[in-house]
Protein backbone atom coordinates (compact mmCIF):
# COMPACT_ATOMS: atom_id res chain seq x y z
CA UNK A 1 0.00 0.00 0.00
CA UNK A 2 1.41 3.51 -0.85
CA UNK A 3 1.59 5.82 2.12
CA UNK A 4 -0.30 9.29 1.30
CA UNK A 5 2.10 12.41 1.50
CA UNK A 6 1.75 14.22 4.94
CA UNK A 7 0.00 17.18 2.90
CA UNK A 8 -2.72 14.81 1.69
CA UNK A 9 -3.58 13.83 4.90
CA UNK A 10 -3.16 17.59 6.80
CA UNK A 11 -5.72 18.67 3.87
CA UNK A 12 -8.07 15.83 4.88
CA UNK A 13 -7.60 16.80 8.58
CA UNK A 14 -8.95 20.10 7.50
CA UNK A 15 -11.68 19.21 5.90
CA UNK A 16 -12.46 17.11 8.79
CA UNK A 17 -11.21 13.70 8.03
CA UNK A 18 -10.13 12.87 11.95
CA UNK A 19 -8.83 8.98 10.45
CA UNK A 20 -6.27 11.13 8.48
CA UNK A 21 -5.11 12.84 11.54
CA UNK A 22 -4.33 9.54 12.87
CA UNK A 23 -2.68 8.08 10.27
CA UNK A 24 -0.27 11.27 10.12
CA UNK A 25 -0.12 10.89 14.28
CA UNK A 26 0.74 7.15 13.69
CA UNK A 27 3.69 8.00 11.06
CA UNK A 28 5.24 10.79 13.30
CA UNK A 29 4.53 9.23 16.86
CA UNK A 30 8.34 6.98 17.15
CA UNK A 31 9.94 9.86 16.34
CA UNK A 32 8.07 12.24 18.89
CA UNK A 33 7.88 9.74 21.46
CA UNK A 34 11.72 9.33 21.30
CA UNK A 35 12.49 12.95 21.30
CA UNK A 36 10.18 13.17 24.64
CA UNK A 37 12.49 10.39 26.34
CA UNK A 38 15.50 12.62 25.72
CA UNK A 39 13.67 15.23 28.01
CA UNK A 40 12.77 12.63 30.59
CA UNK A 41 13.67 9.37 31.72
CA UNK A 42 10.19 8.57 33.10
CA UNK A 43 8.41 7.02 30.37
CA UNK A 44 4.98 8.03 31.61
CA UNK A 45 5.96 11.23 31.61
CA UNK A 46 7.54 11.10 27.85
CA UNK A 47 4.42 9.11 26.61
CA UNK A 48 2.18 11.81 28.13
CA UNK A 49 3.85 14.40 26.87
CA UNK A 50 3.60 12.99 23.19
CA UNK A 51 0.30 12.28 23.22
CA UNK A 52 -0.15 15.78 24.42
CA UNK A 53 2.04 16.75 21.70
CA UNK A 54 -0.46 15.41 19.16
CA UNK A 55 -3.33 17.40 21.21
CA UNK A 56 -1.78 20.25 20.64
CA UNK A 57 -1.40 19.31 17.02
CA UNK A 58 -4.75 18.53 15.99
CA UNK A 59 -6.45 21.93 17.75
CA UNK A 60 -3.51 24.17 15.84
CA UNK A 61 -3.47 22.05 12.38
CA UNK A 62 -5.58 25.27 10.75
CA UNK A 63 -2.34 27.07 11.64
CA UNK A 64 0.28 25.08 9.97
CA UNK A 65 2.11 26.66 7.32
CA UNK A 66 2.83 24.11 4.18
CA UNK A 67 6.31 25.89 3.13
CA UNK A 68 7.53 24.16 6.25
CA UNK A 69 7.82 20.29 6.85
CA UNK A 70 4.88 19.03 9.37
CA UNK A 71 8.03 17.14 11.05
CA UNK A 72 9.91 20.45 11.85
CA UNK A 73 6.45 21.71 13.29
CA UNK A 74 5.51 19.16 15.34
CA UNK A 75 9.41 19.05 16.52
CA UNK A 76 8.79 22.99 17.55
CA UNK A 77 5.31 21.70 19.18
CA UNK A 78 7.31 18.72 21.48
CA UNK A 79 9.97 20.67 22.13
CA UNK A 80 8.32 23.81 23.56
CA UNK A 81 5.87 21.01 25.41
CA UNK A 82 8.95 19.35 26.72
CA UNK A 83 10.46 23.08 27.56
CA UNK A 84 7.55 23.98 29.74
CA UNK A 85 7.20 20.63 31.50
CA UNK A 86 11.36 21.05 32.99
CA UNK A 87 10.39 24.56 34.03
CA UNK A 88 7.00 23.40 35.89
CA UNK A 89 9.15 20.76 37.72
CA UNK A 90 11.50 23.31 38.26
CA UNK A 91 13.66 20.94 41.12
CA UNK A 92 16.44 19.77 39.36
CA UNK A 93 20.06 19.29 41.18
CA UNK A 94 22.80 21.01 41.08
CA UNK A 95 25.37 19.19 41.11
CA UNK A 96 25.45 15.46 40.31
CA UNK A 97 26.37 13.68 43.34
CA UNK A 98 24.72 11.82 45.83
CA UNK A 99 23.92 7.55 45.45
CA UNK A 100 25.24 5.49 42.94
CA UNK A 101 23.85 1.60 42.50
CA UNK A 102 26.67 -1.07 41.83
CA UNK A 103 26.15 -0.83 37.96
CA UNK A 104 26.32 2.76 37.94
CA UNK A 105 29.91 2.64 39.53
CA UNK A 106 31.04 -0.61 37.29
CA UNK A 107 30.15 1.67 34.14
CA UNK A 108 31.64 4.87 35.43
CA UNK A 109 34.89 2.69 35.77
CA UNK A 110 34.14 1.58 32.29
CA UNK A 111 34.05 4.81 31.02
CA UNK A 112 36.72 5.72 32.26
CA UNK A 113 39.08 2.91 32.18
CA UNK A 114 37.70 0.83 28.72
CA UNK A 115 38.68 1.25 25.44
CA UNK A 116 36.07 3.35 22.61
CA UNK A 117 35.31 0.11 21.10
CA UNK A 118 34.44 -1.25 24.58
CA UNK A 119 32.36 1.56 26.11
CA UNK A 120 29.76 1.44 22.59
CA UNK A 121 29.70 -2.26 22.89
CA UNK A 122 28.63 -1.99 26.12
CA UNK A 123 26.62 1.05 26.43
CA UNK A 124 23.49 -0.24 24.70
CA UNK A 125 23.18 -3.16 27.06
CA UNK A 126 23.22 -1.54 30.18
CA UNK A 127 20.40 0.69 31.53
CA UNK A 128 22.55 1.95 34.07
CA UNK A 129 24.35 4.14 31.48
CA UNK A 130 20.99 5.42 29.91
CA UNK A 131 19.58 6.52 34.07
CA UNK A 132 23.49 8.11 34.56
CA UNK A 133 22.94 10.18 31.48
CA UNK A 134 19.53 10.54 32.18
CA UNK A 135 20.64 11.94 35.79
CA UNK A 136 23.69 14.23 34.06
CA UNK A 137 21.47 15.73 31.89
CA UNK A 138 19.18 16.72 35.12
CA UNK A 139 21.91 18.99 36.80
CA UNK A 140 21.53 21.55 33.76
CA UNK A 141 19.25 24.61 33.37
CA UNK A 142 15.96 23.71 31.60
CA UNK A 143 17.21 26.59 29.05
CA UNK A 144 20.62 24.73 28.53
CA UNK A 145 19.02 20.77 28.56
CA UNK A 146 16.76 21.92 25.66
CA UNK A 147 19.53 23.64 23.31
CA UNK A 148 21.63 20.33 24.02
CA UNK A 149 18.65 17.77 22.80
CA UNK A 150 18.03 19.94 19.96
CA UNK A 151 21.61 20.60 18.93
CA UNK A 152 23.45 17.39 19.86
CA UNK A 153 20.01 14.51 19.42
CA UNK A 154 17.95 16.68 16.89
CA UNK A 155 21.42 17.93 14.60
CA UNK A 156 19.16 21.17 14.83
CA UNK A 157 21.38 24.21 13.95
CA UNK A 158 21.58 27.44 15.85
CA UNK A 159 18.91 29.93 13.92
CA UNK A 160 16.36 26.16 13.69
CA UNK A 161 16.67 26.16 17.80
CA UNK A 162 16.22 30.03 17.57
CA UNK A 163 13.27 30.31 15.49
CA UNK A 164 11.58 26.86 17.33
CA UNK A 165 11.80 28.30 21.28
CA UNK A 166 11.48 31.49 19.67
CA UNK A 167 14.79 32.80 21.18
CA UNK A 168 17.26 34.72 19.85
CA UNK A 169 20.42 33.13 17.97
CA UNK A 170 23.06 34.81 20.72
CA UNK A 171 20.47 33.20 23.75
CA UNK A 172 20.53 29.90 22.17
CA UNK A 173 24.67 30.11 21.29
CA UNK A 174 25.35 31.22 24.84
CA UNK A 175 23.04 28.32 26.78
CA UNK A 176 24.43 25.73 24.29
CA UNK A 177 28.31 26.83 25.57
CA UNK A 178 27.25 26.79 29.40
CA UNK A 179 25.20 23.50 28.47
CA UNK A 180 28.45 22.15 27.31
CA UNK A 181 30.64 23.70 29.87
CA UNK A 182 28.64 22.34 32.71
CA UNK A 183 28.48 18.64 31.63
CA UNK A 184 31.84 18.41 30.65
CA UNK A 185 32.56 19.41 34.59
CA UNK A 186 29.85 17.19 35.61
CA UNK A 187 31.52 13.86 33.67
CA UNK A 188 34.74 14.74 34.58
CA UNK A 189 34.26 15.10 38.08
CA UNK A 190 32.70 11.38 37.95
CA UNK A 191 35.15 10.07 36.29
CA UNK A 192 37.70 11.55 38.90
CA UNK A 193 35.95 9.67 41.09
CA UNK A 194 33.68 11.41 43.32
CA UNK A 195 30.72 9.05 43.37
CA UNK A 196 29.45 7.74 46.02
CA UNK A 197 28.36 4.08 46.56
CA UNK A 198 24.19 3.67 47.18
CA UNK A 199 24.53 1.29 50.39
CA UNK B 1 42.68 12.94 11.16
CA UNK B 2 42.75 16.10 12.58
CA UNK B 3 40.99 16.83 16.75
CA UNK B 4 38.19 18.57 15.03
CA UNK B 5 37.28 15.81 12.63
CA UNK B 6 37.95 13.56 15.42
CA UNK B 7 35.34 14.89 17.62
CA UNK B 8 32.74 15.73 14.53
CA UNK B 9 32.94 11.92 14.64
CA UNK B 10 32.07 11.06 17.95
CA UNK B 11 27.47 10.19 17.37
CA UNK B 12 28.13 8.48 14.02
CA UNK B 13 30.89 6.26 15.91
CA UNK B 14 28.45 5.78 18.70
CA UNK B 15 25.70 4.77 16.67
CA UNK B 16 27.74 2.29 14.55
CA UNK B 17 27.53 4.19 11.40
CA UNK B 18 30.60 4.64 10.42
CA UNK B 19 32.35 2.75 7.61
CA UNK B 20 35.09 0.23 8.86
CA UNK B 21 38.02 2.12 7.92
CA UNK B 22 36.81 5.71 9.18
CA UNK B 23 36.62 4.01 12.29
CA UNK B 24 39.88 2.67 12.39
CA UNK B 25 41.21 5.67 11.86
CA UNK B 26 39.44 7.29 14.30
CA UNK B 27 40.19 4.69 17.05
CA UNK B 28 43.74 5.47 15.93
CA UNK B 29 43.58 8.95 16.78
CA UNK B 30 41.90 8.43 19.89
CA UNK B 31 44.76 6.16 20.92
CA UNK B 32 47.35 9.00 20.23
CA UNK B 33 45.29 11.97 21.32
CA UNK B 34 45.00 12.36 25.16
CA UNK B 35 42.49 15.47 24.41
CA UNK B 36 40.38 13.35 22.43
CA UNK B 37 40.26 10.25 24.31
CA UNK B 38 39.30 12.62 27.19
CA UNK B 39 36.34 14.05 25.11
CA UNK B 40 35.21 11.12 24.10
CA UNK B 41 34.84 9.42 27.45
CA UNK B 42 32.72 12.78 29.02
CA UNK B 43 30.82 12.22 25.45
CA UNK B 44 29.78 8.68 26.58
CA UNK B 45 28.33 10.30 29.90
CA UNK B 46 25.48 11.57 28.18
CA UNK B 47 25.64 9.70 24.85
CA UNK B 48 23.08 7.18 25.99
CA UNK B 49 20.29 9.63 26.59
CA UNK B 50 21.56 11.88 23.38
CA UNK B 51 22.84 9.98 20.99
CA UNK B 52 21.52 6.80 21.27
CA UNK B 53 19.86 5.10 18.45
CA UNK B 54 15.61 4.77 18.86
CA UNK B 55 15.95 0.88 19.93
CA UNK B 56 17.78 1.41 22.92
CA UNK B 57 14.92 4.34 23.85
CA UNK B 58 12.52 2.57 23.27
CA UNK B 59 13.10 -0.22 24.64
CA UNK B 60 13.89 1.71 28.21
CA UNK B 61 10.27 3.41 27.79
CA UNK B 62 8.94 -0.30 27.67
CA UNK B 63 6.34 -1.69 24.74
CA UNK B 64 2.59 -0.38 25.43
CA UNK B 65 -0.26 0.54 23.15
CA UNK B 66 -0.16 4.44 22.64
CA UNK B 67 -3.84 5.72 21.93
CA UNK B 68 -4.40 8.29 20.24
CA UNK B 69 -7.66 9.83 21.79
CA UNK B 70 -7.60 13.59 20.62
CA UNK B 71 -11.77 13.58 20.91
CA UNK B 72 -11.53 12.66 24.68
CA UNK B 73 -8.49 14.35 25.75
CA UNK B 74 -8.88 17.76 23.82
CA UNK B 75 -10.83 19.12 26.39
CA UNK B 76 -9.43 17.47 29.51
CA UNK B 77 -6.14 19.31 31.29
CA UNK B 78 -2.69 18.78 29.72
CA UNK B 79 0.45 15.91 31.64
CA UNK B 80 -0.17 17.51 35.06
CA UNK B 81 -3.76 17.12 36.48
CA UNK B 82 -2.83 18.78 39.87
CA UNK B 83 -1.51 21.67 38.00
CA UNK B 84 -4.22 22.01 35.80
CA UNK B 85 -7.03 21.85 38.83
CA UNK B 86 -4.88 24.62 40.25
CA UNK B 87 -4.97 26.77 37.49
CA UNK B 88 -8.89 26.27 37.37
CA UNK B 89 -8.87 27.23 40.72
CA UNK B 90 -7.36 30.35 41.00
CA UNK B 91 -8.90 31.24 36.80
CA UNK B 92 -12.41 30.49 39.40
CA UNK B 93 -11.19 32.93 42.06
CA UNK B 94 -10.19 35.67 39.87
CA UNK B 95 -13.70 35.56 38.46
CA UNK B 96 -15.41 35.27 41.42
CA UNK B 97 -13.45 38.70 42.85
CA UNK B 98 -14.03 39.94 39.46
CA UNK B 99 -18.26 39.64 39.91
CA UNK B 100 -18.40 40.85 43.33
CA UNK B 101 -16.61 43.79 42.47
CA UNK B 102 -18.65 44.44 39.50
CA UNK B 103 -22.11 44.01 40.97
CA UNK B 104 -21.09 46.40 43.77
CA UNK B 105 -20.18 49.09 41.98
CA UNK B 106 -23.46 48.52 39.46
CA UNK B 107 -25.07 48.67 42.92
CA UNK B 108 -23.63 51.55 44.77
CA UNK B 109 -24.00 53.84 41.34
CA UNK B 110 -27.66 53.04 41.05
CA UNK B 111 -28.22 53.77 44.51
CA UNK B 112 -26.22 56.65 45.35
CA UNK B 113 -28.33 60.03 45.44
CA UNK B 114 -27.57 62.29 42.58
CA UNK B 115 -26.31 65.77 43.85
CA UNK B 116 -23.78 67.80 42.00
CA UNK B 117 -20.67 67.97 43.87
CA UNK B 118 -20.89 71.70 45.28
CA UNK B 119 -24.21 70.55 47.12
CA UNK B 120 -22.41 67.53 48.94
CA UNK B 121 -19.56 70.08 49.40
CA UNK B 122 -22.28 72.80 51.14
CA UNK B 123 -23.82 69.75 53.02
CA UNK B 124 -20.71 68.56 54.43
CA UNK B 125 -19.62 71.76 55.36
CA UNK B 126 -23.56 72.39 56.95
CA UNK B 127 -22.98 69.04 58.89
CA UNK B 128 -19.83 69.54 60.56
CA UNK B 129 -20.74 72.97 61.45
CA UNK B 130 -24.02 71.46 63.33
CA UNK B 131 -21.50 68.73 65.10
CA UNK B 132 -19.78 71.77 66.83
CA UNK B 133 -22.87 74.36 67.18
CA UNK B 134 -25.93 71.72 68.13
CA UNK B 135 -28.06 71.03 66.07
CA UNK B 136 -29.28 74.87 65.71
CA UNK B 137 -27.30 77.08 63.67
CA UNK B 138 -25.33 79.99 66.07
CA UNK B 139 -27.48 83.43 65.47
CA UNK B 140 -24.69 85.74 65.92
CA UNK B 141 -27.03 88.71 66.72
CA UNK B 142 -28.28 87.30 69.82
CA UNK B 143 -24.63 86.76 70.91
CA UNK B 144 -23.89 89.92 70.42
CA UNK B 145 -26.96 91.49 72.11
CA UNK B 146 -26.40 89.14 75.01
Amino acid sequence: MVSRPDDELIADALSGQSAAFSELAMRHRPRVERLCQRFFSDPEIARDLAQECFIRAFAGLSTYRKELPFGGWLRAIVTNLCYDELRRRRRRPEELVGDFTAPEVQWMHLVSEATPEQIVAEAEQRREAHALAHRLLETLKPEDRTVVIMKDSEGMNVREIAQAMGWSAAKVKIRAFRARQAMRRQAERLQIGGHRLKP
Amino acid sequence: MNCFEARQDFPAFWRCELPADRRAVLNAHLGECAKCDRAFRVFAMTAPVLHSASAALSRAAGPREFTFEHRARAAAPPVNSSYGAQRRWLAMCASALIFVAASSGAYLAASAPTQSLSDALTNSQDQSVQRLFGSELPDSSDDLAG
